[in-house]
C-alpha cells in the first residue's frame, strides 16, 4: 500500500470540501501569480528604461516629473535658445534635442499605462540615442533626412497594426512611410514610433521648434554631477537630472509598488494558512478513529504527522497548478487590459510576462504554506489516542 | 509473550470526581493461553485491555511484558511492541476506511518496514485465511459487518503477533457470524500459539478459554 495513494484517498473522502479548499487556495495563488506578475513587469519594464540615454545628463522643463526616461507633464523648451546656453556650459560635449511625446492614441482607447509613444531625434543622433538597436530581419533603414516623412516603428506596435517595412500610416493628418521596424527587447522602444526631430515638431507641436528633453554629453574629465550642476546653475528655468538621479527618482516608487506586492502576497499566503489548517483540523477531527486505530497498532508518531503534512501538500500542490494555470493568464489579461495590446500578442511571450522561476518561487511557497498550516492538525493528530477515542465511543 | 500486572490502578478524573476503573489488578497471562475477560458494560473490561496493551498509562501499579517493566518503556518503544508483538481487534472493527480489505491488512506490515511484495503476498494469504479471497479489493463499506471483523482479525495477524487482544469482537455480529469469529480466533489460538485476550459478553467465547475472568466495579477475579 502506497503512502502517497493513501493520502490521495484520505484528502479526498469529502470531496466537495477538500475541492473547495484546493479551489481557495488555487484563487489566492492566482492573485498573486496574476497581480505579481503585472507587477514585477511593471517594474522591470520602467528599470529597463534606465538603458535609455545612458551616459548622458537629461535636461528637461523645471517642473516636468522624470519616470526614468519619460519626461511627465512640464512645459516645453525652445530647442536652439536652450541648446545654445547648455553648449556654452563648461564641460558639454554635445547635445542631442529629442521631442519625447506620450501616449499616443491609437484607435481612440482609454490607456490607463502610457503603452505608445512617439519619438523625434535628430537623423545624425539615432545611433546615439538608441544605441545598438538592430531593425528586424535586416530590413529597411532609418529615415535618410530631417525633412522626410519616413519613420521606424518598435515590433510590437508593427506586430498588433500588422505594419510592415514600405508601409504608409496615418499618425494626425500625415501620412508617414515605415522604412524599418525595431528590433529592440526594451518595452519602451518596441511601442515607440521613432522619427525625425523635424517631423516630430511639424506632427505634434505645428513646425515649432519645441523639444522637451535635450540630452548633454559630458566631455571627457567631467562628471555627469558636475555637468547637472552646471547646466541647472546656467539656465534657470531647466533641471538636468544624471543617470543616478534618474534612478533616485524613480527608487521609492518602485520600492512601494514591491512593498504593497508583498504584502498583498502575505495577506493572501496567510489566508490560504488559515484555510487549510481550518479544512485539515475539520479533518482530523473527524478522523479521530482512524487515527487512533493508527495509533494502536503502533504507527510511529512521524507517520501520522507525515500523513497529515503530506495531504495538506497535496492541497498546496493542486492549488498551486491551478492557481499558476489561471494567474498566468490573469496575468495576460491584465496585460492586455491596461495596455490596449491584443491578448494573443503576449501569448508567445507568456514566459516573459510570468517568469518560470516566478512560478516556481510560488508553486514552492504555496506548498509550503499549505505544509505550515498542517502543523498543527498533525500535532493534534499525534495526539490522538486510541484509549480516548473508545472511552469516547463508549 | 507473557504479560503480568502488578496492583495495576486506573483512576479517571471527571470534574471533582473520581472513577476507578481498575483497582488493584493483579493478573498473568502466559503464552498460548486464551483468556476471556467478562463483566458487566463500565467494568473496566476495555480499560483493562487497553492497559494490557499499551494504549494507556496506569494510575499506578505495573505491567511487565516478558519480565520487561513497561512503564520504564519510552512512547516509541511502547508503539514497536505494539506492532511487532501485538494484533488488535475491535468491537466496531476500526478499518481505515478510505483502504480496501488487502490495503488494511497490508497496512502495518507497511509500517513495520517489510517489502511491498511480501506485504502483498501475506496479506492475500492471511485474507484467503479467514474466508475472504473474494473481497480483496473491497472497501469496508461494501463488506459486511462479519466481513468487516474477519479482515480486522487478518490486520491483527499481519506482523505475526505473539498476543491478540481482542474488544469485544462479537458485540456488533449476529450469533451466527460471531461464532465463526469465535472459532478463527480459536483456530489461530491454536495454530499459533498466539496468546488471545478478549473481552466479551458472549458465552460461547467463555466455553472455549482457557481461563475466564470475570471484572466487576474494576476488581477482577477468576471465574473458570
Amino acid at each position: 500500500m502506497r503512502f502517497v495513494t493513501f493520502c490521495f484517498r484520505n484528502l479526498f473522502r469529502r470531496k466537495i470540501r477538500t475541492t473547495l479548499c484546493i479551489l481557495g487556495v488555487a484563487l489566492g495563488t492566482t492573485f498573486i501569480v496574476a497581480v505579481g506578475a503585472a507587477t514585477m513587469r511593471y517594474i522591470a519594464v520602467i528599470k529597463e528604461m534606465s538603458i535609455l540615454f545612458s551616459g548622458y545628463v537629461m535636461v528637461v522643463s523645471k517642473d516636468a516629473i522624470v519616470i526614468q526616461a519619460i519626461p511627465i507633464g512640464g512645459g516645453m523648451l525652445p530647442q536652439n535658445h536652450t541648446e545654445e546656453l547648455i553648449q556654452n556650459v563648461t564641460g558639454v560635449e554635445k547635445t542631442i534635442p529629442i521631442l519625447f511625446i506620450t501616449p499616443i492614441d491609437i484607435g481612440g482607447m482609454l490607456q490607463p499605462v502610457p503603452v505608445n509613444f512617439s519619438m523625434g531625434v535628430p537623423v545624425d543622433e539615432w545611433h546615439s540615442v538608441l544605441g545598438p538597436t538592430p531593425l528586424r530581419g535586416g530590413l529597411g533603414r532609418f529615415p535618410a533626412n530631417e525633412s522626410c516623412k519616413e519613420v521606424v516603428v518598435g515590433a510590437s506596435l508593427a506586430d498588433q497594426y500588422y505594419w510592415t517595412v514600405g508601409q504608409d500610416v496615418m499618425i494626425g493628418n500625415h501620412r508617414l512611410n515605415i522604412t524599418g521596424v525595431l528590433d529592440s527587447k526594451l518595452a519602451l522602444l518596441s511601442r515607440c514610433i521613432i522619427m525625425p526631430l523635424k517631423l516630430a515638431q511639424e506632427i505634434y507641436y505645428s513646425k515649432s521648434e519645441s523639444v522637451n528633453i535635450i540630452l548633454a554629453k559630458p566631455a571627457q574629465g567631467y562628471s555627469q554631477e558636475e555637468l547637472a550642476d552646471s547646466i541647472e546653475n546656467k539656465v534657470d528655468y531647466v533641471k538636468a537630472l544624471t543617470e543616478d538621479e534618474r534612478n533616485d527618482i524613480i527608487r521609492p516608487i518602485l520600492l512601494q509598488v514591491e512593498t504593497w506586492n508583498l504584502g498583498i502576497q502575505t495577506i493572501i499566503f496567510i489566508l490560504s494558512l488559515i484555510l487549510v489548517m481550518t479544512v485539515t483540523i475539520m479533518s482530523v477531527s473527524e478522523r479521530r478513529r482512524d487515527f487512533a486505530t493508527l495509533d494502536a497498532i503502533g504507527a510511529p508518531l512521524s507517520y501520522v504527522f507525515k500523513v497529515v503534512l503530506f495531504e495538506t501538500s497535496l492541497i498546496g500542490v493542486f492549488g498551486g497548478i491551478i492557481g499558476i494555470i489561471f494567474g498566468s493568464i490573469g496575468a495576460l489579461l491584465l496585460a492586455a487590459v491596461y495596455t490596449n495590446i491584443p491578448i494573443t500578442q503576449f501569448i508567445p511571450g507568456i514566459f516573459e510576462v510570468v517568469p518560470p522561476l516566478y512560478m516556481l518561487q510560488i508553486f514552492v511557497a504555496e506548498i509550503a504554506v499549505c505544509c505550515l498550516g498542517g502543523i498543527i492538525p498533525a500535532i493534534n493528530a499525534t495526539r490522538i489516542r486510541v484509549a480516548e477515542v473508545l472511552r469516547a465511543e463508549y | 509473550m507473557k504479560i503480568k500486572t502488578v496492583n495495576l490502578r486506573k483512576v479517571f478524573r471527571v470534574g471533582p470526581s473520581e472513577i476507578v476503573a481498575i483497582n488493584n489488578v493483579n493478573l498473568k497471562i502466559n503464552e498460548a493461553e486464551f483468556i476471556a475477560i467478562v463483566g458487566p458494560s463500565g467494568s473496566g473490561k476495555t480499560t483493562l485491555l487497553n492497559l494490557i496493551g499499551l494504549n494507556d498509562y496506569p494510575t499506578s501499579g505495573k505491567i511487565f511484558i516478558d519480565k520487561i517493566d513497561t512503564s520504564l518503556l519510552s512512547g516509541r518503544e511502547r508503539r514497536k511492541i505494539r506492532l511487532f508483538h501485538m494484533g488488535f481487534v475491535f468491537q466496531t472493527f476500526n478499518l481505515l476506511p478510505t483502504l480496501n480489505a488487502l490495503e488494511n491488512v497490508e497496512l502495518p506490515m507497511a509500517l513495520a518496514g517489510k517489502p511491498p511484495e511480501k506485504q502483498r503476498e501475506k496479506a492475500v494469504r492471511l485474507l484467503e485465511k479467514v474466508g475472504l479471497k473474494h473481497r480483496l479489493y473491497h472497501r469496508p463499506k461494501e463488506l459486511s459487518t462479519g466481513e468487516m471483523q474477519r479482515v480486522a482479525i487478518a490486520r491483527a495477524l499481519a506482523n505475526d503477533p505473539e498476543v491478540i487482544i481482542a474488544d469485544e469482537p462479537t458485540g456488533e455480529l449476529d450469533s451466527k457470524t460471531a461464532k465463526e469469529i469465535i472459532n478463527l480466533l480459536s483456530d489461530i489460538n491454536k495454530e499459533h500459539k498466539t496468546t488471545v485476550i478478549i473481552a466479551t459478553h458472549n458465552e460461547k467465547i467463555v466455553k472455549v478459554a482457557d481461563i475466564t475472568y470475570t471484572i466487576r466495579d474494576g476488581k477482577i477475579e477468576i471465574t473458570s
